[in-house]
């Protein structure tokens, strides 16, 4: 008992223990309990029915970031393939990332990085980030959800007030850049809420007072007599659900209150940042930090699934100047993200992903951008209860394929299911034909479960 | 030692051959049988087993104290006479032990004894183990090669079984001959990786699977010490499943052993209780187990239990009665009632009343035209004396423009009705028009398929072409015909055998074939295909062995075609004759649940041997109804509409409160989303301004799906990217609730200067009660009563602005559930 606790001051993790039981423990530690082996019982009990629930947040990098100027630089290889950066080490010894991410460096210890992440299509698309799947996957019948539909469609709302998929992207003038996850053949009921559409405005009341709302809901009630119980369906039983849930949503709003920064401490705003001045968006998405912030603000409030678009890394030209500016901001809100996630002990509860659809050439060409390279992408994982302080895989010395250990796109996407408490190897889906459908056809990474 | 156990350790394999002839005999009525019974009754010949891997599971009856048969074979005690023969089960499983003879016994607590020859013959002579008929069904049983293992496309870490064991020389040649061999040792069968594999002796990502003790492990041991023999195709092969018992009357709570048998092609039988797979068509009714054990829950109403083994299939009914005894039913009006009836008395359910004509006119105008009906209309239609007023209203509504808007709404949606980009429009729109004009002339269904099907040329010059136009490819066009004119869904089968399906690769290529030689190019525009049959010989290339397929129906002859035909009229042929079994069922079955809701098949376009009617006979009777006909679709909706089934009130009587497929009431169904919007419109005098189409066009006659709409889109409007109709949602969400309640678009059609409440308010001289009737009738097609008036009255009192007071009651009368459901 007494081991655990110096373990986890000591801010040392034993393999033999699972950390989510440090962090319960420890978080009962804090709260100045006297700690005897009830606790440490209970702490285990509580595992099954985590406090907070399970959750991800989907950070796609539009236009598919340099794999070897982000976490695998190649400063071995000669200069037209090694291009401007120089790596630094992190919190996790042996472990060296690109030196516009000195924040994150302190956190690599929460992180995995997947250097040989493999099957991505070569197209301007956040489909492949967000499902695992293209679009032309069972196109005829709606094509395939999106993680956030798929566990929108399992697992429901937390919060009855509060949608379980939020697609924060604001339309890009590239329209697939700004996708916030299709519900594909799971139809518009498990598309993501957006907060800029009919959707949110709906929450808002308009010309009609909240006095005046509550009496025509008194009105409502003293009306409709009609007796639910003759529907065995459930739908009407539904109605009655939501149409309550929709009065408190018109009153109590905790959506829009998790949507609304001006309710957030302005010095957690700072940490953050604001991503401004904006930069190299052109057809993009902006590099937009207060995203970030939101959208665990979502999650606080019981969002399950939360996408956002972050910048254009689409670096044809400039690429250096890009990663620079994308890189540095990114590097300023995840940080503050993931520093936010622990100090709450959400961490092992909320999955991040960073990636984006495919890497980038290894070759830099003469506008000094990178072009499109799909045989190998990379991508960023952090809490969800992964172990991290790894790095899953490599590429060949000029970063051109996958020599160790190929991450296929819907490995990745396996692990975020695993991370929710879905077993991707049992759960279906059933599509409009009546077929059950697999979520992806991988295996979580075993080397982070 | 116990036999029955939900662990898979438990359980064991048996393979065994038993001769008996097992004739369906199931006895319904009781009378001169014995007290207790071994199953089947009128089998007297002794239970033959063949072999030490003989098994049989026996099925007690015996008569309840209210003289029914139930089920006694887990609460009798097993003997026999002598011992030592065989080995039984408390639950009535044998095994074999030594040849001979013995006498079984099966003695009930209340002293009655049942008798039963048991003989076992080559007890000590082990047959060859026959690879595709004893080990793959381990294989399938276990799920190692379900979807989610080994048996799908990619496999799993580098092992490959077929989909469900469809395959079995696949399957051979990946066990015994890939990665060198070194899955299989028959010098020391123990240290097969397939066993160390199974067993969680070597690690395996399914974990154990297989208990070293249980039979299946003995088996593939023995497989593997014989040499990993082949399986000869001489050897017999399961050509169907049988129950020794196919159905009963249960009472609520009670349980049926189940005891399955598989008959070979060289005619023997086989018992496969424990190898085959149990699925419950519903399982709010009645579940089921792996050894073969149906509990039935407490619901009353009729439940199908699907054994499957082998790819073939078997089911149990079970129908399950309310307790008591119902005395008053009602003389039908027509064959609907009939069968209706008949299966309510059968299991007890008393029926609902009639609904009174309120109900009944808001119902039929919805159901028929797809809108309420009007205040004038209602006001008519209540005041009539006529006795025959509700049939005169049907027909009424039967020759309006509205109906043939309405279903031409329906078919466009399954019909793929789509435009995703504006060259489009114009074709989009002429099969809308095309739609509404059949339907309106009443063209007979048969033609009305021949022309979707069959349909060649310009989509100007004849419109059903935009369906060759949304619909591009083979699979899609095979696939959608069979699942929307004959109710089966032919998906699984372009790849592999489905397990609940009759449809094999082949069934699905010969279908295909019909419409192998349909061509299209380019008409006056890209987006105006000509489509035309091509010169040849309509044939579909199997896709495992390359055969070129000639066309056949599903379960129909092979279509010989010639060069010169245009093999879709061959295709429509076969589906229109009269005694095709699924075509006129399909269409009746569609139409059944667009007036109920509910489909006597569920879903309605699913007509598989597997997922059987829940009520056959009215099945039967309606379309035998809809063929002497003539295939005439105004019909089929009036005889349903007129029958009692459709007038019943949706108030439960108590009894048949939780009845949900029955019939003994109408079941209440939310407003789809189109129907919807127009109503509110009706409520409020506003209306929905669509793009591109006439300020007045309601939502219901939109020509294709690609209006945008976000009340359209919240409420559930398919998209027409699939033939079924499922894609129509009719869940209710959070979006839904707050756009009805609090969405702009609804405040400002309550609100508006010419909307209802502003020009009630503005009628100063008119009494408020009969402004707040006019509101109810036009809402909800009735009068308000004294309790609503009161609530109205006090109401419209309290808000010193009347205007803000009738918008208010509008509002709260389009957010109750009486507005929003047809009941």
């Amino acid at each position: 008992m007494i081991s655990i606790l110096e373990n986890l001051s000591s801010k040392g993790f034993c393999d033999a223990i699972p950390r989510r039981s440090f962090l319960q423990i420890g978080g009962m530690a804090f709260g100045a309990h006297q700690i005897g082996l009830a606790d440490v019982l209970r702490a285990d009990a509580k595992q099954t029915h985590p406090k907070s629930h399970k959750s991800v947040i989907q950070i796609f990098l539009a236009g598919g970031p340099p794999h070897q100027d982000l976490w695998d630089l190649k400063s071995e290889a000669p200069s037209e393939i090694r291009g401007e950066f120089n790596p630094i080490a992190t919190n996790v010894a042996g472990i060296q990332i690109c030196e516009v991410f000195p924040k994150l460096a302190w956190h690599m210890d929460k992180c995995a990085i997947i250097r040989s992440v493999v099957g991505c299509k070569d197209r301007h698309d956040a489909i492949q980030c967000l499902s695992g799947w293209t679009k032309e996957d069972m196109r005829t019948i709606g094509g395939r959800p999106s993680l956030g539909a798929a566990v929108s469609r399992i697992r429901g709302p937390v919060n009855p007030s509060v949608p379980p998929f939020v697609g924060l992207a604001e339309k890009s003038s590239h329209i697939e850049w700004s996708d916030s996850g299709t519900p594909g053949y799971l139809g518009a009921a498990h598309a993501p809420f957006r907060p800029d559409g009919p959707g949110l405005e709906n929450m808002k009341l308009h010309g009609v007072s909240l006095e005046r709302l509550q009496n025509r809901k008194h009105l409502l009630v003293s009306l409709d007599k009609m007796r639910r119980d003759i529907d065995t369906s459930g739908i009407m039983a539904g109605m009655d659900a939501n149409n309550a849930r929709a009065l408190e949503v018109l009153t109590s709003s905790k959506l829009i209150d998790a949507l609304d920064l001006s309710k957030e401490d302005p010095k957690t705003i700072a940490r953050y940042g604001d991503g401004k001045p904006y930069q190299f968006q052109f057809d993009g998405t902006a590099t937009r930090n207060d995203h970030l912030l939101v959208a665990r603000r979502l999650i606080e409030a019981g969002v399950r699934v939360v996408s956002l678009s972050f910048g254009r890394w689409d670096s044809h030209s400039k690429n250096f100047d890009v990663v620079r500016d994308h890189g540095g901001k990114l590097d300023q809100a995840l940080s503050a993200l993931i520093e936010d996630l622990a100090q709450r002990g959400m961490l092992d509860d909320v999955s991040i992903v960073v990636w984006g659809e495919m890497g980038r050439s290894p070759k830099v060409n003469k506008e000094a951008g990178r072009d499109h390279w799909s045989q190998v992408s990379c991508a960023l994982l952090a809490g969800g209860g992964i172990r991290g302080g790894q790095v899953i895989g490599a590429t060949n010395r000029l970063g051109e394929f996958a020599s160790e250990r190929p991450v296929h796109v819907q490995e990745v996407m396996a692990t975020l299911y695993h991370n929710l408490g879905i077993d991707v190897a049992t759960t279906t889906l059933t599509d409009p034909t009546g077929r059950p459908q697999y979520l992806v056809e991988h295996e979580p990474i075993r080397e982070l479960i | 030692m116990k036999a029955i156990s939900r662990t898979p350790q438990g359980i064991l394999l048996w393979l065994s051959w038993v001769l008996a002839t097992l004739a369906s005999s199931y006895g319904t009525t009781l009378g001169d049988e014995p007290e207790i019974w071994f199953e089947p009754l009128v089998e007297t010949k002794p239970i033959f087993l063949l072999g030490s891997d003989a098994r049989y599971q026996v099925l007690v009856s015996r008569k309840s104290e209210n003289s029914l048969a139930e089920d006694a074979t887990h609460s009798v005690i097993f003997r026999t006479q002598p011992e030592g023969i065989i080995e039984v089960s408390p639950t009535g499983f044998i095994k074999p032990i030594a040849n001979g003879i013995t006498k079984l016994s099966a003695e009930h607590r209340s002293g009655n004894v049942a008798e039963r020859v048991v003989e076992v013959q080559n007890w000590a002579n082990d047959p060859m183990v026959d690879f595709a008929n004893q080990i793959v069904p381990v294989f399938t049983k276990y799920g190692c090669n379900g979807g989610g293992c080994h048996g799908k496309a990619a496999g799993q870490n580098g092992f490959k079984l077929s989909l469900l064991g469809f395959e079995p020389h696949d399957d051979y040649s990946h066990l015994v001959k890939e990665s060198r061999g070194r899955r299989l040792s028959p010098a020391s069968p123990e240290q097969s990786l397939l066993l160390t594999k199974a067993t969680g002796q070597t690690p395996h990502g399914g974990g154990a699977r297989l208990d070293p003790n249980s039979h299946e492990y003995r088996l593939i041991r023995r497989w593997i010490a014989q040499g990993m023999p082949r399986s000869d195709a001489a050897n017999p092969q399961v050509v169907s499943l049988s129950l020794v018992l196919n159905d009963r009357r249960m009472q609520p709570g009670s349980q049926q052993q189940l005891s399955v048998q598989a008959r070979l092609s060289n005619g023997m039988i086989e018992d496969v209780t424990r190898t085959a797979q149990y699925e419950s068509n519903d399982t709010e009714m009645a579940e089921t187990d792996e050894t073969g054990i149906v509990r039935v829950k407490n619901q009353a109403g009729e439940v199908a239990i699907m054994a499957r083994y082998q790819g073939q299939v078997a089911a149990f009914r079970a129908s399950v009665p309310l307790a008591g005894e119902v005395s008053d039913w009602p003389s039908p009006t027509n064959s609907v009632d009939d069968a209706v009836l008949k299966q309510l008395r059968s299991l007890n359910i008393p029926i609902s009343g009639v609904c009174d004509d309120p109900s009944f006119i808001r119902r039929v105008t919805l159901d028929l035209a797809g809108r309420l009906p009007t205040f004038e209309e209602t006001r008519l239609f209540l005041s009539s004396t006529n006795t025959d007023k509700r049939n005169q209203w049907i027909e009424q509504l039967l020759s309006s423009n509205e109906y043939s808007e309405y279903f031409a709404n329906k078919w466009m949606v399954i019909l793929r009705n789509r435009r995703t980009n504006p060259g489009q429009q114009a074709g989009s729109f002429a099969f809308h028009q095309w739609l509404q004009d059949a339907l309106a002339e009443n063209k007979p269904y048969d033609q009305f398929v021949r022309d979707i099907v069959a349909a060649s040329g310009a989509i100007d010059v004849h419109p059903p072409v935009a369906w060759y136009r949304n619909v591009t490819d083979t699979f899609g066009r095979t696939e959608d015909i069979a699942q929307l004119f004959l109710g089966q869904r032919l998906q699984c089968a372009r790849c592999h055998h489905h397990p609940f399906e009759k449809w094999s690769q082949e069934d699905y290529y010969r279908f295909s074939a019909f419409f192998a030689l349909v061509r299209s190019k380019d008409g006056s525009t890209v987006d105006d295909p000509m489509i035309y049959s091509d010169f040849g010989l309509a044939r579909a290339s199997h896709p495992r062995t390359g055969q070129g397929l000639e066309p056949a129906g599903l379960n129909g002859p092979v279509v010989s075609t010639h060069e010169y035909e245009d093999p879709r009229e061959s295709l429509v042929d076969w589906m229109t004759q009269t005694d095709n079994p699924y075509f006129a069922k399909t269409l009746v079955n569609r139409y059944w649940k667009h007036f109920f809701g509910r489909g006597l098949v569920e879903p309605e376009d699913d007509l598989r041997s597997t997922n059987p009617a829940s009520n056959p006979e009215l099945l039967s009777a309606l379309a035998n109804h809809f063929v002497e006909s003539k295939f005439d679709l105004k019909e089929l909706a009036r005889f349903i509409c007129q029958s009692r089934t459709y007038q019943l009130s949706s108030e439960a009587n108590g009894l048949n409160v939780h009845d949900r497929k029955c019939f003994s009431r109408f079941y209440p169904k939310r407003l789809s989303a189109e129907v919807l919007s127009d109503a509110i419109d009706t409520v409020t005098q506003s209306a929905t301004q669509f793009e591109i189409v006439p300020a007045s066009t309601r939502a219901v006659s939109l020509p294709d799906t690609a209006f945008a709409s976000y009340f359209l889109t919240v409420f559930g409007r398919p998209e027409a990217s699939t033939a079924c109709e499922c894609e129509r949602g009719s869940d209710s969400s959070l979006a839904q609730s707050l756009q009805l309640a609090n969405s702009k678009e609804m405040q400002s059609k309550l609100a508006g200067d010419t909307a209802r409440a502003a020009r009630m308010a503005a009628q100063v001289e008119r009494a408020s009660s009969e402004q707040v009737e006019e509101l109810y009738i036009v809402a909800l097609s009735r009068a308000p009563n004294e309790e609503e008036k009161t609530a109205a009255f006090q109401y419209l009192e309290s808000q010193p602005d009347r205007r803000i007071a009738y918008e208010d009651l509008t509002w709260a009368l389009l957010n109750s559930k009486e507005f929003l459901f047809n009941h």
